[in-house]
C-alpha cells in the first residue's frame, strides 16, 4: 500500500469540508461549520486491487500567499480545487490559483472541481462553463454524492500509474 | 572465475583478434573476385588497347581466360592462407603474441595515465556531479545526524567553559560566598534529582514523519492511540503554521507542551521524529533524547525513499519499537 497527500482547497464555503465529509463518513450536513486552520483525515481505497492510503488535508479559506502557508501544499501529490458552480466569486480568480498552484508544487496531479452541481440546472452548467477560463476535470455535489467517490478515485488511479 | 570459463573468454578474445587482422585480407580477396569475373569492372581498369585484347582473347578463348583468372584468385588465396598460419601461431603462441601486443598496451596505458585528467576530467566531474544531485537527500540524511551531534556536543563543550569560568571567578573573588553558592547549588541538584525521581520521563510515542507531506514513515507507541497517519499529518499541519506565521527562516518548532505532556520534535533533512512524552523533563533530559534520536536516525534512518508505503512503514516502526520501548522506558536523569 502505498500512501499519497492530497489537499483540498478553494474559496470559503464552496464545499471543501462537505466533499471530505462525504468521500470520508459518507455523511452530509445542510449546516455551514467554517473549518478553522486545517483538518486532516485518512481514507484507504482500492484501485485495480491495489490499495491506496489517501492523507487528505482540508484547508480553510482560500488559496492565496497570504493567508494559506505555502508549506501545507508542500510533498502533495494531488490537489483538489474546488469552486462552488452557484457563485461566481468562487471562480473569478481560477486561472491565477492554477497558476499559483503549479507553481508551488511540482509534481502535483491537480483537479478543478465544480461542487453544488445539485443546485444548478443545464442551461445554467453551460453558462458557468463558457464564462470560466479553466476547464474543470469533474463536477460533484456532496449532498446527493455525485462524483464524489469518482473524483478520489481518479487521483488513486493516477498515483499507482 | 573458473578455469573453463576463462579459457572461453580467452578463445572468443582470439577469435576476434584474429578477424580484425584478417579482415583485410579477406577484403582484398573479395574486390580481386569481384574484378576478375566482371568482365566490365576489369576493362573500367585498363588501357582501351589492352581493353580490346582482353575483349578479343576472352571470346577466342573462354576456357583459357577463365583458368587464368581463376590461377591468379588460386595465387591470393595462397597467400592469404600462409598469413593466416602465421597469423595463427602468431596468436597460439602466446609469448611471441605478448612481445608484439605489450609495447602497444603499455603505450596506451602511459598515453592514458598521462592524458587522463585532461581527456576525463570533465567527464568524470559531470558523473559525479550528477551523481551527487541524483542522491542529494540521502546524502543529507546521513549527514544531518552527524552534524546535529557535532554541534550538540560544541555547545555543550562551550557552556562548560563558560562555566568553569563563572566558577573561577566566583572562587577567586568571593571564596565565602563563593561557598554558600556551591552549597546552594548542590542542594538544587538534590531537589532536581528527586523531582526526577518523583516524576519520570516516559516516552509515549514516536513518530518519524516526512518532513514536507506529513505522511507518516514509522511510529511505535506504548498504547494503541487516534490513527497515526492522522496524527503525523496534523503534526505536520502545526509545525507548518506555526513556522510559517512567524517567517522565521532556519528557526523551527521544537516542542508543544499539553498540560502534563510534551511533545519534542527533532528536525531532520527530509523527515522528521516527533516523540510524545510524560513526565518532567530537564534540559539535561531534553539534551539525552535529542541524543537518542540522533543515534536512532544514524543507525536506522539513512536511506529514506520518497515514495512511502506499507513494508517502509512495517520495518522503521519495528525499530522504533526494538529501540524505544522494548529496552528501558522510562529516562533516568543525568
Amino acid at each position: 500500500m502505498i500512501s499519497k497527500k492530497i489537499i483540498l482547497t478553494g474559496s470559503f464555503g464552496v464545499g471543501k469540508t462537505s466533499l471530505f465529509n462525504k468521500f470520508i463518513y459518507n455523511k452530509f450536513d445542510e449546516k455551514y461549520l467554517t473549518t478553522i486552520g486545517v483538518k486532516v483525515n485518512k481514507k484507504v481505497i482500492t484501485i485495480d486491487e491495489k490499495e491506496v492510503s489517501l492523507l487528505l488535508w482540508d484547508i480553510a479559506g482560500e488559496v492565496s500567499q497570504d493567508k494559506i502557508p505555502n508549506s501545507y501544499f508542500l510533498g502533495s501529490s494531488g490537489i483538489i480545487y474546488v469552486f462552488d458552480l452557484t457563485r461566481p466569486s468562487t471562480y473569478k480568480n481560477i486561472v491565477k490559483d492554477i497558476d499559483y498552484l503549479k507553481n508551488i508544487t511540482d509534481e502535483a496531479i491537480i483537479k478543478v472541481v465544480g461542487n453544488k452541481s445539485d443546485l444548478i440546472d443545464a442551461e445554467k452548467l453551460n453558462e458557468v462553463r463558457n464564462t470560466i477560463m479553466q476547464p474543470w476535470d469533474i463536477i460533484t455535489s456532496a449532498k446527493t454524492g455525485e462524483n464524489v467517490t469518482e473524483l478520489f478515485h481518479s487521483l488513486g488511479k493516477a498515483f499507482i500509474q | 572465475m573458473d578455469k573453463n570459463s576463462g579459457d572461453q573468454k580467452d578463445q572468443i578474445l582470439l577469435r576476434q583478434l584474429k578477424d580484425i587482422l584478417l579482415s583485410e585480407d579477406r577484403a582484398d580477396i573479395k574486390a580481386l573476385q569481384d574484378t576478375l569475373e566482371s568482365y566490365d569492372l576489369l576493362s573500367a581498369h585498363v588501357s582501351p588497347i589492352v581493353k580490346d585484347h582482353l575483349q578479343s582473347f576472352r571470346n577466342n578463348y573462354p576456357e583459357e581466360f577463365r583458368k587464368i583468372v581463376a590461377h591468379l584468385i588460386e595465387e591470393r588465396a595462397k597467400r592469404t592462407e600462409e598469413s593466416i598460419g602465421l597469423i595463427n601461431a602468431l596468436i597460439d603462441d602466446k609469448a611471441q603474441l605478448s612481445e608484439k601486443v605489450s609495447p602497444i598496451v603499455v603505450d596506451h596505458i602511459e598515453n592514458l595515465k598521462q592524458n587522463f585528467p585532461k581527456e576525463f576530467t570533465i567527464v568524470i566531474d559531470k558523473q559525479i556531479e550528477t551523481k551527487l544531485k541524483g542522491s542529494q537527500d540521502e546524502i543529507l540524511n546521513i549527514i544531518t545526524p552527524v552534524l546535529g551531534k557535532l554541534i550538540r556536543k560544541s555547545i555543550a563543550h562551550q557552556f562548560q567553559m563558560l562555566k568553569e569560568s563563572i566558577d573561577r571567578k566566583i572562587k577567586s573573588t568571593f571564596s565565602k560566598q563563593g561557598f554558600f553558592g556551591r552549597l546552594f547549588k548542590s542542594q538544587r541538584k538534590n531537589s532536581e534529582e528527586i523531582l526526577s525521581e518523583m516524576d519520570p520521563v516516559i516516552i509515549e510515542e514516536v513518530y518519524v514523519i516526512q518532513r514536507d507531506s506529513g505522511l507518516l514513515i514509522g511510529s511505535a507507541s506504548k498504547e494503541k492511540t487516534l490513527d497515526q497517519d492522522m496524527i503525523a499529518g496534523m503534526f505536520t499541519a502545526i509545525k507548518a503554521f506555526v513556522e510559517d506565521a512567524f517567517k522565521r527562516k532556519n528557526e523551527e518548532l521544537e516542542m508543544i507542551e499539553y498540560d502534563h505532556y510534551r511533545i519534542f520534535i527533532q528536525n531532520f533533512y527530509s523527515y522528521y521524529i516527533a516523540v510524545a512524552m510524560s513526565g518532567s523533563i530537564s534540559a539535561s533530559e531534553k539534551g539525552q533524547i535529542a541524543n537518542r534520536l540522533y543515534d536512532f536516525a544514524e543507525s536506522e534512518l539513512k536511506q529514506i525513499p520518497a515514495d512511502i508505503n506499507d513494508s517502509l512503514n512495517s520495518r522503521i516502526s519495528e525499530k522504533l519499537k526494538n529501540y524505544f520501548f522494548d529496552t528501558e522506558q522510562v529516562l533516568k536523569s543525568a
